[in-house]
């Protein structure tokens, strides 16, 4: 039975050439790209069905720009003179393991600074949320000359630091924990054409804000504790790769279920429902002459939201593998 | 060689199995976390009735603040308790008992006793909901917000500290009078609690021996409706309909009929109506300014060598309210005000404010964890109650605590938002006297952690109320007073940590504070009230 080849990992012909163990090592990208940064760096990922090897042992950093001057205010969208162009950047930290054929963990951290070009509010900066995540094909087949995979994915994050979510839109996050369940799915012909995609679902912790009450969902709320809404998100990615090469490009749509509008010439709120469809694109390139080093460059915009701002994001970084 | 192999094989595979039951009890305990009830519950959301301590029955022979006499709008007498009229009002409430539902029980519970603390909950709210300032417009001005016009974009009002420590004064005061003017007919006509002439009346607390006409509940629902409808005009839907509740929570709590009811919607509305002529004179009309009062008040710094304030916000916005201390203070003349004043600050070319502003700098640099905890807690910014109303919000429990009659909270009420009232007054004037520019003006480089006021520095408005509710509470809950003191201080200094005042704001604006605060218990003294 031949071996599956990961997609967007060495084929075999660059696997011949670089050590067999840098198979599957890009995987970790995912996570640096899908979990680092507030939200802009969760408009990529890369590979979201793919899995390490067995005992392979993989390392990425990803610097990460995400830039916006146009936001929207619930629904209107406008510019804001009082905060220029907001722009957050971020280093995240991954790593990854192959526990087996079957099941991958990986973990990011990211540190993220924010700044607004204009106006007067102090910028933010600080060590974000660690995400931890499992991966597991539930199933390998094939559909004519393509295979298919099927993956459970759960992740869940925390916050590392005590850093405020309510100084909105330079926060470096919300401060919630969270649970992530997600459905995978990827098909790729023999050609190097695949697609995949992914459903999942969000659910998060309330947070606790330094304050006597707060106004959201049209009420005075005399606590300071803010019930957060869950999230569900939508992914789908159409790509290609062929030797040291692979390309995908797509789609997110991002949706807060539940939250209330920013009101007009209001500060975002932690718990506003935030929404953004978003189309990116990524490329990643196996270094040639370097054993098991990837670059790996992403750029995403924001195509429609409400209650964010209008991102654009690139990422630039380097994936490392090890075969223990 | 194949045994050795099998054994790895045995071992990874057991390390695996370990891997992956612990990732199974990571994520358990994660889902442990985030799957518990998101519920957020207000904790004044399910408080008992409140069943007053004393029935105050002197009231109505305390001293009137708007109205002249406490009989100044008539109250017409009541009916016998044994007239026809009066036992078919007394079958209409058990009938009503009888079909109670779940809600209106919660209705009974919500109000019975505790109207001045609700309403001041509702009015807290309203302020929080129209606490935003206006959007500029495409050309870069800023429209102002119209009360004949409330839903337009800028909504009406845009209740902002002054505009709401104004708002809080007038519902106080027209309730306190009103209040006290219900307690004298109360005890003139004393027509006893539905609950005292039939038994067959449920009290959903131990009657009192508090007379019934006019009904207190309803003199609130009246009073506090018309200034609510007044002074936030767009929520007039959601002030009516909790005027309503309140009315019908007086007849199923057993405690008034519907003539008690209507003698005391129409006191309440009257009383409202004769307030509502003082507010339609005190100045507020113009408290807006003029682009021609910007320019003099600006000339006026520059020309005693001072740097003068420069609005920070893109467009420029006219400094908020910058006639407010031309409005009628409710306790001091034009020329009392000016006398309870701060001295002038420090001037802008002074060592004393190079060090200040140096202050500022290396504290909001280098904000420790509490000190931006204290900033935010005190931040009370667009879309909160505003300072005023944190205070409204920590003296609730105190009223609560005490079971203090419906009129005894409306003094509480009343002497703290005339208080604050009095410090917009005296605290604008001198912000606009000075002109003085915010640390972020001098000093470029310092950003805040808060958002900054579109307004001169000096005095802190922060330490100015905190500095006068501290006292005025700290006078009536005597157990309070060292924690209303430090809370004053930690009000004050959270401007600092947020980057957006200098130390001698806070210090000369406290001291101005407690000035007022004593002025205003000054006022108080030999009100009749023990």
């Amino acid at each position: 039975m031949s071996r599956p080849l990961p997609h967007c990992a060495p084929t075999r012909r660059l696997a011949a050439r670089v050590s067999s163990t840098a198979r599957a090592l890009a995987v970790t990208t995912l996570l640096a790209l899908s979990l680092a940064a507030p939200r802009a760096a969760r408009a990529q990922t890369l590979e979201d069905a793919e899995l390490l090897r067995p005992r392979e042992l993989t390392a990425t950093v990803m610097y990460g720009h995400d830039a916006w001057n146009a936001y929207w205010e619930g629904a209107l969208k406008r510019n804001n003179d009082n905060i220029g162009t907001l722009s957050t950047n971020s280093v995240a930290w991954s790593a990854g393991y192959g526990v087996n054929d079957r099941l991958t963990l990986l973990a990011s951290l990211p540190y993220v600074w924010t700044k607004a070009s204009e106006g007067v509010l102090h910028s933010m900066q600080g060590s974000q949320d660690l995400s931890v995540m499992a991966k597991y094909r539930l199933l390998l087949t094939t559909v004519g000359r393509a295979r298919l995979k099927i993956l459970a994915v759960g992740a869940a994050g925390v916050p590392t630091s005590d850093y405020t979510p309510d100084f909105l839109p330079l926060s470096i996050g919300v401060h919630s924990k969270s649970v992530t369940a997600r459905a995978a799915a990827h098909l790729q012909d023999e050609m190097g054409w695949f697609l995949d995609g992914y459903a999942e679902r969000m659910w998060r912790s309330n947070i606790k804000l330094n304050r006597v009450g707060y106004f959201a969902d049209d009420q005075w709320i005399e606590s300071d504790e803010v019930a957060m809404p869950d999230v569900a998100e939508y992914r789908g990615t159409i790509g290609w790769q062929s030797g040291a090469w692979c390309v995908p490009v797509g789609f997110t749509w991002h949706r807060t279920l539940g939250g209330s509008d920013i009101r007009r010439q209001d500060m975002p709120f932690a718990s506003n429902r935030m929404n953004f469809t978003m189309a990116h694109a990524e490329l990643m390139y196996w270094l040639p002459g370097v054993s098991n080093l990837r670059l790996n460059l992403g750029a995403a915009h924001t195509l429609a939201g409400r209650n964010v701002g209008q991102s654009t994001t690139i990422m630039t970084g380097l994936t490392y593998a090890l075969h223990l | 060689m194949r045994f050795t192999s099998e054994r790895v094989q045995r071992a990874v595979s057991r390390r695996s199995s370990i891997q992956r039951r612990r990732v199974a009890s990571i994520a358990s305990a994660a889902i442990a976390i985030v799957s518990c009830d998101k519920t957020i519950t207000a904790p004044s959301a399910s408080l008992p009735a409140i069943e007053a301590s004393s029935t105050d029955s002197a009231a109505g022979s305390w001293r009137m603040l708007v109205l002249t006499t406490p009989d100044q709008v008539v109250v017409p007498d009541p009916t016998a308790t044994s007239s026809t009229a009066y036992q078919a009002e007394l079958s209409s409430v058990k009938a009503a008992q009888a079909i109670m539902t779940d809600a209106q029980r919660t209705n009974v519970q919500y109000w019975t006793g505790a109207g001045v603390l609700r309403w001041n909950e509702i009015e807290r709210e309203l302020v929080a909901r129209y606490n935003l300032p206006p959007a500029p417009t495409a050309a870069g001005s800023y429209p102002l917000p119209d009360a004949e016009n409330p839903f337009a974009d800028p909504v009406f009002p845009f209740s902002n500290p002054p505009y709401a420590s104004r708002a809080y004064s007038y519902v106080s005061v027209a309730q306190y009078e009103a209040l006290k003017a219900a307690w004298y007919y109360k005890y003139k006509f004393n027509r006893p609690a539905p609950s005292k002439v039939d038994p067959g009346v449920v009290a959903a607390i131990p009657a009192s021996t508090l007379p019934a006409y006019p009904s207190e509940d309803a003199v609130l629902s009246g009073v506090t409706a018309e200034m609510l409808k007044l002074l936030f005009p767009g929520a007039l839907e959601e002030i009516t309909r909790k005027a309503g509740q309140e009315r019908e929570a007086a007849i199923l709590s057993g405690r008034a009929t519907a003539s008690d009811v209507a003698a005391g919607l129409a006191l309440g509305k009257a009383v409202a109506a004769l307030v509502i002529n003082r507010a339609r004179a005190d100045g507020m009309g113009a408290a807006a300014g003029s682009p021609v009062m910007w320019k003099s008040l600006s000339d006026a710094a520059t020309a005693k060598g001072e740097i003068s304030w420069l609005s920070q916000e893109l467009p420029i916005r006219p400094p908020l309210l910058m006639n407010f201390g031309s409005v009628k203070a409710w306790t001091m003349t034009p020329a009392e005000v000016t006398s309870l004043e701060p001295e002038p600050p420090p001037s802008t070319s002074s060592d004393q404010m190079k060090a200040d502003l140096a202050e500022v700098k290396k504290t909001v640099d280098n904000l420790t964890k509490e000190q931006l905890a204290i900033a935010q807690k005190w931040n009370d910014g667009a879309g909160t109650y505003t300072p005023p109303g944190h205070w409204n919000a920590i003296a609730a429990p105190y009223i609560r605590d005490a079971r203090m009659s419906e009129v005894r909270a409306a003094r509480v009420y009343a002497l703290l938002n005339i208080a604050m009232h009095d410090v917009s007054v005296g605290c604008w004037d001198s912000k606009m006297k000075y002109f003085n520019p915010r640390p972020s003006q001098l000093d470029p480089s310092i950003k805040t952690v808060i958002g900054l006021p579109n307004f001169p520095s000096f005095p802190s408005g922060h330490s100015t109320y905190s500095g006068a509710a501290a006292t005025i509470l700290g006078s009536l809950f005597p157990q309070g007073a060292a924690s209303f003191d430090a809370m004053a201080d930690e009000a004050g200094i959270s401007r600092m940590y947020g980057g957006i005042h200098y130390r001698s704001d806070i210090v000369q604006g406290k001291a101005h504070g407690k000035r007022i605060g004593a002025w205003v218990l000054n006022y108080a003294q030999g009100d009749g009230v023990n």
